[in-house]
């Protein structure tokens, strides 16, 4: 776990990738760790809203600075641990929500991209060795894209987020034989809105749920999180972990955080 | 008109020197836009002869398209190759043995790799002292 890149990845959006990325961060974080958080997701920025009410004043410098070689990854990341009374620390590198910002990063050219590879490679020996950082994870976009692509590669895991829509199944699977097979990069995937009434799931046959998706994706399952209503409802500024540590999606992805410790 | 009245006429042969002469002039500015519109016309068969022979030049498309290494493209080369380019992402800089370390292939495997991405264009090599480093510009 220590010394490890980690990112959060899915084929299309609304898998709850973001909700996943924050609050394992967060948990990680109040279980003692030092955890920085980076919103890869250049297109649509959204730590700036989960984490609004931790941030202080104005952001001096966003992640897209650090992509660009404005600054160094020091000065792009914010301490938010006070602000959520975490026991390790918390740091965030936010994304920059500007429209011109969006513009610039969708316009980069392929000799940029390489750039942003070393960078996001080279962010390991600050983050590991000089501030004393844990773990990092990244938040990136969903499907193939450059910034998800990046991520991936410069990552020692990932973790995939799907539901069980057949569309995300699919998307996954493409995904794998496609890209992530040509890499050779370490992958779990975790499962997330399960609905509690699939007749599978209500049938308590969860480990043959289990057994279908690790046959049909290739890859080990870390975690099966039912769809809570509560959750899909929250306001995109509260931070689970913090505000209700005892809820259940976040038992299950205390779990899903355990195990994750236990890979290499 | 009246018997005995003498009238001055303009004489004809003038007037068609001026017709005549203002034809020329006419001629003359025809002749110089023909002139422009042929010289127009060979420049814009030179460019269309240049455009052919860059399109067709092997060496010129090396030049013009520079081969980048980005993720995309790495999905279009061999897994070998692909290996190489992965761990000077992170080495940035490094020898045949550095990247056999990364790698946990052997050094001849990662001399051969390496030199054929710089064949190719996506890395480059320099010599420093007796030790032969590549990096991807």
């Amino acid at each position: 776990m220590k010394g490890k890149v980690i990112t959060i990845h899915s084929s299309r959006g609304g898998t709850g990738k973001t909700v996943i990325a924050t609050n394992l961060a967060a948990t990680y974080a109040n279980n003692g760790l030092n955890i920085a958080l980076l919103d890869l997701d250049f297109r649509a920025p959204s730590l700036i809203t989960v984490f609004s009410k931790g941030i202080r004043g104005p952001v001096k410098y966003w992640l897209n600075d650090f992509m660009n070689g404005q600054c160094t990854i020091d000065q792009a990341l914010v301490d938010v641990s006070k602000e959520y009374n975490l026991k390790g620390r918390l740091l965030i590198g936010l994304a920059n929500p500007a429209i011109e910002a969006i513009h610039d990063m969708m316009g980069k050219s392929r000799a940029w991209e390489v750039a942003a590879v070393k960078r996001l490679f080279s962010l390991r020996s600050t983050l590991f060795n000089d501030m004393n950082v844990d773990c990092c994870i990244f938040d990136t976009s969903p499907g193939i894209q450059y910034s998800s692509i990046n991520a991936v590669i410069s990552s020692d895991l990932s973790i995939i987020v799907t539901t069980l829509d057949s569309l995300d199944i699919k998307g996954v699977q493409k995904m794998l034989a496609e890209f992530y097979d040509a890499f050779e990069k370490r992958t779990v995937v975790l499962m997330n809105k399960v609905f509690p009434e699939t007749r599978i799931w209500s049938n308590g046959r969860q480990k043959e749920l289990i057994t279908q998706m690790e046959k049909a994706l290739k890859r080990p399952i870390i975690g099966v999180i039912p769809c809570y209503c509560d959750v899909l409802q929250a306001k995109r500024s509260s931070l689970l972990a913090v505000e209700k540590s005892d809820h259940p999606f976040l038992r299950n992805l205390q779990e899903v955080a355990q195990k994750l410790e236990h890979i290499d | 008109m009246a018997a005995g009245e003498t009238t001055t006429k303009k004489s004809p042969t003038l007037d068609v020197n001026v017709l005549l002469k203002m034809l020329v002039d006419e001629l003359n500015q025809v002749n110089k836009k023909l002139d422009l519109v042929i010289e127009l016309n060979e420049k814009m068969l030179k460019m269309q002869e240049e455009f052919l022979q860059r399109i067709t030049d092997k060496s010129y498309r090396r030049k013009a398209i520079k081969p980048v290494p980005d993720a995309m493209m790495l999905l279009s080369l061999p897994s070998s190759l692909r290996k190489t380019v992965m761990a000077l992402y992170k080495l940035e800089k490094a020898t045949a043995e550095d990247l056999a370390r990364e790698t946990k292939r052997l050094r001849a495997v990662e001399s051969a790799s390496a030199n054929q991405l710089v064949r190719m264009g996506y890395l480059k090599k320099k010599r420093e002292g007796r030790k032969v480093y590549f990096y991807i510009e």
